[in-house]
């Protein structure tokens, strides 16, 4: 039961947080995404699914330019990240990422994993810095483990480190890619409840999952993805309980 | 019928008494007074003393410090022109790195001290003999860590420059504070070796033509042995580079160890 505010004019395209138009993207001659339209409104959570190789990593690479387009536009915020002269590094910064393998910087402690981009890319003073993440890894429910080492964390805990990591940035929206694929089952759901308070404070997300429940229950909008394009979108409920589409049927058949 | 087990007892027996005999050769044929004067005659010893530390040694180190410096320096310039999408880069860092390993180092320190002066004959190149030292020993020390760097910049996982980038981090930005740091990590080992290397072949100075107080081991060695007629110095100086060396070694296969049991 989501109770965070769905945007009156979530049709209106030019108010959306991510619009993605018409996009292509092809690996040689591999086309994986074959022309993908969707946005998605401020404080609205997206949760896409999709059988592996789908394209759902490579779409969500695509909207903070991890991968160039092969064409099509994306807008983040009213501004066009495949624009030429777009300041991706920026637009970036405004984007919170997290990866399946967590990805943290295992050189450095937990304090300065949450710091260092803070400081080098914002313009940050360390103080600052510094209180905006102890305030991310509370949040996290990590907050003893600033002066630790990546290579000391538990894969659940490394995950919310990482998710905390991304927040620390300030960002305006949050892309998910997997982010509980790699963690044991038992760890799974101290990383879900962390998203889930994130969806309650009206964060935009989109996430990459194969966690069903975390789509039924957290989810504003689900979209199935198969072979490069989307099938299959709307009311997660709707989706999960009454699939329309012939391979959104057998794909839930498989995983449900 | 002997079983595998039991001759391999006896292929060790025979090693033992091989190498028992050889000891006994040694030992029986050997005239030792002779080999004691010629090799370790301790009033030769003492005479190296303090010189051999204060002035061979020293110059040892510093000559190998200052090359290596420079050659790692150079090494992660070289590596990350190699990593570039700009193509002329790429060709100039290869072009480099093929030239400087492929000749012997005396040929550097030749070419560049006799060279310079040729080139340049109303200039010099700045520290004098250290500033050739360092250059060539750099030259050579680079292009061989340069190929090492950048092996060790790809063996850092890719996801770690993903999220360096998604954070808002420029490529370079990501390189330096990410990806070079954990890529270091990970080559210390073999730029040890390197270390262990240009600490040998500093001797290549010698061809400079030095003042006593430029003299490192080798120099001081050969030197010490013509006046000794004797060849107790060059004794005296190889423990001196087995002073370097060794710990070196030690310390290289102590990481190797610590990343083997890491994996
Ligand atoms: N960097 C890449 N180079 C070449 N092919 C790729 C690359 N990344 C992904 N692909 C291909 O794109 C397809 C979709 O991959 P991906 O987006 O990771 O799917 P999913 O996340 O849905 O499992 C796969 O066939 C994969 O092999
Ligand atoms: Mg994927």
């Amino acid at each position: 039961m989501t109770t965070h505010p769905t945007p009156d004019g979530a049709t209106d395209r030019s108010a959306a947080a991510i619009d993605v138009q018409d996009l292509h993207k092809s690996f040689g001659d591999n086309e994986v995404l074959k022309g993908i339209d969707f946005h998605v409104g401020h404080g609205q959570v997206v949760c896409v699914i999709g059988p592996s190789g789908s394209g759902k990593s490579t779409l969500l690479r695509c909207v903070n330019m991890l991968e160039t387009p092969t064409s099509g536009r994306i807008f983040v915020e009213g501004d066009e990240i495949t624009d030429r002269d777009a300041d991706v590094d920026k637009l970036r910064s405004r984007i919170g990422m997290v990866f399946q393998q967590f990805n943290l910087f295992p050189h450095m402690t937990v304090l300065r994993n949450l710091t260092i981009a803070q400081q080098k890319v914002k313009g940050r003073k360390k103080d600052e810095a510094v209180e905006v993440a102890r305030a991310n890894l509370a949040k996290v429910g990590l907050a003893e483990k600033e002066s630790a080492y990546p290579a000391h964390l538990s894969g659940g805990q490394s995950q919310r480190v990482a998710i905390a990591r991304a927040l620390s940035m300030s960002p305006d929206m949050m892309l998910f890619d997997e982010p509980t694929s790699a963690l044991d089952p038992e760890l799974v759901g101290d990383v879900l409840a962390v998203m889930k308070d994130l969806a309650s404070e009206g964060m935009t997300m989109m996430v990459v999952t194969h966690e069903m429940g975390f789509a039924r229950e957290v989810g504003d909008n689900l979209v199935f993805m198969d072979d490069g394009v989307i099938v299959e979108e709307g009311d997660p409920r709707h989706v999960l309980g009454d699939p329309q589409h012939e391979r959104t049927q057998s794909f839930l058949s498989k995983v449900l | 019928m002997a079983s595998p087990r039991q001759r391999a007892a006896r292929l060790r027996y025979v090693q033992y008494a091989v190498l028992v005999l050889v000891l006994l050769a040694i030992a029986l044929l050997a005239d030792w007074d002779q080999l004691k004067r010629a090799f370790w005659d301790w009033e030769v010893v003492k005479a190296q003393f303090p010189d051999v530390i204060t002035i061979a040694l020293k110059n040892t180190i510093i000559y190998t410090a200052c090359g290596f410096a420079f050659g790692l320096v150079l090494g992660l310039v070289l590596a990350l022109m190699r990593l570039s999408s700009v193509g002329p880069y790429r060709w100039i860092a290869t072009g480099v790195i093929e030239l400087f390993r492929g000749l012997p180092a005396l040929v550097v320190f030749i070419a560049l001290s006799v060279g310079f002066n040729l080139a340049f004959p109303d200039r010099q190149i700045p520290f004098g003999n250290l500033g050739i030292v360092t250059l060539a020993l750099g030259l050579v020390g680079g292009a061989y860590m340069a190929e090492t760097i950048r092996a060790g910049i790809q063996a850092v996982p890719k996801g770690q420059m993903e999220a360096a980038r998604s954070l808002g981090m420029s490529h370079s930005r990501a390189m330096i504070s990410v990806v070079v740091p954990q890529a270091f990590r990970i080559i210390l080992p073999p730029l040890t070796n390197e270390l262990i290397l240009l600490t040998k072949d500093s001797s290549l100075v010698y061809i400079l033509g030095l003042a006593l107080e430029d003299y490192e081991l080798t120099k001081f060695g050969r030197e010490g042995m013509n006046t000794a007629a004797n060849l107790t110095p060059i004794i005296v100086i190889g423990l001196c580079y087995l002073l370097i060396t060794v710990p070196l070694s030690i310390v290289v296969r102590r990481m190797e160890s610590r990343a083997e049991r890491a994996r």
